[in-house]
């Protein structure tokens, strides 16, 4: 087998399933990612199991991450982007651009002192899982020596003296025979809703509860930490939305709120809640028996609220019209969860201009062959057990192509 | 919750004339955020969902005996919020339209038939009209600053021709006050016709074009009539 290079954009599950399937079959693979964590979306959710697994795919992407970090025919460039790709007989040129990481991987221990002795908000950023290595990013927006060279406290901290602040963006020229994209999703902004996001502390996305699970195990209320009393979860923000262009279903939201709820419930059994809905889609053959077992700890009420007002008491109160008794509803909740969908990749329209894809109506990229292989939500939305799956049939197309 | 079914006669469906209507009904996606969003849901049990379903599923006697259209002010909150973008208020007038028209409520029936006749909902005289006005005015003259101030009723080519809402004239006076004192610190040339000064069009929401036409029709003929080039129409 001749030596035979891909390059796989986007480090989400995607590209991480496809690099690891890719290795295996002894294919050197250059992974880049955009940002400064291996893992994209899914390294940021929760296992949910609770008495038992309810298949919503977490592990597999921490499993599937460890594997990429230490497989060696895979070379991963973090915080790097596409900037030009030229094709001759058959061979792809990718100019890469590479933003430099500022903490020394082989050298950061992960004691966190840099992330605590930080003065500028959101500067230096923590990953997800312990094989994000290093597990601490340091943001060139927020960075007072990216600013002003006005601090390097974090510098002058670290005892591994792994931290070099004054460094400079690379361009490196990498040549490779196939390109498969995963570029993943953007995560709907629910800032234009009639919600109140970004205005009430307790009004939070699905995706942020998701890292609030991960990371602490049980739910408070982001404005005074205490655990709320009852939450309601509202489907399909941001999805099956004409207004927005977005006509799609996202797929993964009904599965993943219900099994978050599920947990809170387990974990904080006193916690009321809520589930608003259109109606639920039950993806998958196991999806409806779990449903069933929900609906007796869960209340579905199936209605959109519209407005959200902050109570003096620092609740939240919304309106619904009650199907049985035909009037209007208020209630009172303490923590408001928005299941936001899936929508394309802010840099999509760019990338396809690159790389010369197709771009469906949706605006999701549309499948491509011949060299430049597709995967993933990049795609539509997708399930992490989808994703997995469509990248390995990314794979095994770039595989033929090869002619491996 | 228990719940009775009502059989629904298929004969009764009339899916033609509705799905001539551009409102997109068939694209509603039954979210309910418009019933959960209207300032009148749950008043005789309106459901704006269930009203865009019933239109969808072509239930046309059904839906146009109904009071639900009647109790909808039409303030189009539900289009604003609903994420298919039908428009329901023009949903609603259509439906509206579709009643004879004896039946449609007293008020908006009666009102709509002495201003077609009279010129104004109220039936009032104009030279009652012109009394209220020119009372009004005096009031506002005898506050500081705006001394001498007078209503300038049938002024040939004024810059603003304004119509009048008929409760300003009716319960409401004091509300006229707020217009014309802007007007007069901003130094506006304006009018208000002594005839066919009703500001309020119930043609609009008793779904009646015609009746519309006629009225919007009328103020047009005062424009041109006083040569005033531009309307406030402050329903």
């Amino acid at each position: 087998m001749a030596d035979k290079n891909v390059l796989v954009l986007g480090g989400g599950i995607a590209g991480l399933s496809a690099a690891r399937k890719l290795a295996d079959f002894d294919i050197g693979v250059q992974l880049i990612e955009k940002s400064a964590f291996l893992g994209g979306h899914g390294i940021q959710f929760s296992c949910k199991a609770t008495d038992k697994c309810v298949k919503c795919g977490a592990c597999v992407v921490e499993e599937t991450l460890e594997n990429v970090v230490r497989h060696p025919k895979i070379n991963v460039l973090l915080n790097t982007q596409t900037q030009k790709i030229t094709r001759s007989d058959g061979q792809f040129s990718v100019t890469l651009q590479k933003n430099p990481a500022y903490i020394d991987p082989e050298k950061c221990t992960g004691c966190g002192l840099c992330f605590e002795k930080c003065p500028a908000h959101g500067a230096i950023s923590r990953g997800f899982s312990k094989s994000n290595l290093p597990f601490y990013a340091i943001s060139e927006k927020n960075c007072l020596f990216m600013k002003d060279k006005s601090c390097s406290l974090c510098q002058d901290t670290c005892p591994e003296e792994a931290i070099t602040l004054d460094q400079k963006r690379t361009d490196h020229v990498c040549e490779t025979d196939a390109i498969i994209v995963a570029t993943g999703f953007e995560a709907f902004n629910p800032e234009s809703k009639p919600y109140g996001y970004n205005v009430f502390d307790n009004v939070i996305t699905s995706l942020e509860l998701e890292r609030t699970l991960r990371q602490e195990s049980i739910v408070s209320r982001p404005s005074d930490n205490k655990p709320p009393e009852k939450i309601a979860f509202i489907q399909c923000v941001g999805s099956r939305d004409a207004k927005l262009g977005h006509l799609w279903c996202s797929k993964i939201c009904c599965g993943s709120s219900l099994r978050m709820a599920k947990l809170i419930r387990s974990r904080q059994p006193e916690t009321e809640m809520a589930f608003f809905y259109m109606d639920v889609q039950t993806f998958g053959k196991d999806f409806q028996v779990f449903y069933e077992t929900v609906q007796d700890d869960i209340r579905m009420i199936r209605a959109i609220p519209g407005d959200i007002f902050r109570t003096e008491t620092d609740r939240l109160r919304m309106a619904f019209l009650d199907n049985s008794t035909h009037e209007i509803l208020e209630e009172i909740f303490d923590l408001v969860v928005l299941s936001v969908g899936i929508t394309p990749g802010k840099d999509t329209k760019e990338l396809a201009d690159q790389l010369h894809l197709a771009v469906s109506d949706s605006g999701f990229l549309s499948p491509s062959e011949n060299g430049i292989f597709t995967a993933g939500t990049a795609l539509g939305p997708m399930s992490i057990a989808e994703t997995i799956s469509n990248a390995g049939n990314a794979v095994w197309e770039t595989l033929k192509y090869l002619r491996i | 919750m228990e719940q009775t079914c009502e059989i629904i006669d298929m004969d009764q469906l009339d899916h033609g004339r509705f799905g001539s209507w551009s409102f997109s009904q068939d694209f509603c996606v039954t979210c309910g955020l418009c019933s959960s969003s209207c300032p009148a849901s749950g008043i005789d049990g309106f459901d704006p969902r269930k009203f865009v379903r019933m239109v969808s599923l072509g239930l046309e006697d059904k839906v146009v005996e109904a009071r639900w259209p009647w109790i909808c002010t039409m303030c189009a909150k539900c289009e604003h919020v609903c994420p298919m973008e039908i428009d329901i208020p023009a949903m609603v007038r259509s439906v509206r339209g579709l009643r004879e028209r004896e039946k449609v409520p007293g008020v908006l029936h009666k009102g709509l038939a002495a201003a077609l006749e009279t010129g104004n909902n109220l039936s009032l005289p104009k030279e009652d009209f012109v009394f209220i006005l020119e009372d009004v005015a005096e009031e506002i003259a005898e506050e500081p600053g705006f001394e001498g101030f007078t209503v300038p009723i049938d002024k040939e080519g004024a810059n603003i021709l304004t119509t009048i809402h008929n409760k300003l004239v009716n319960t409401h006076t004091e509300d006229l006050k707020h217009w014309w004192k802007i007007f007069h610190a901003a130094k506006e040339d304006w009018t208000v016709p002594s005839d066919n000064w009703e500001g309020t069009n119930w043609g609009l929401f008793t779904g009646d074009d015609e009746a519309m036409k006629i009225m919007a029709g009328r103020v047009a003929e005062q424009m041109e009539k006083l040569k005033v080039k531009n309307l406030l129409w402050p329903e």
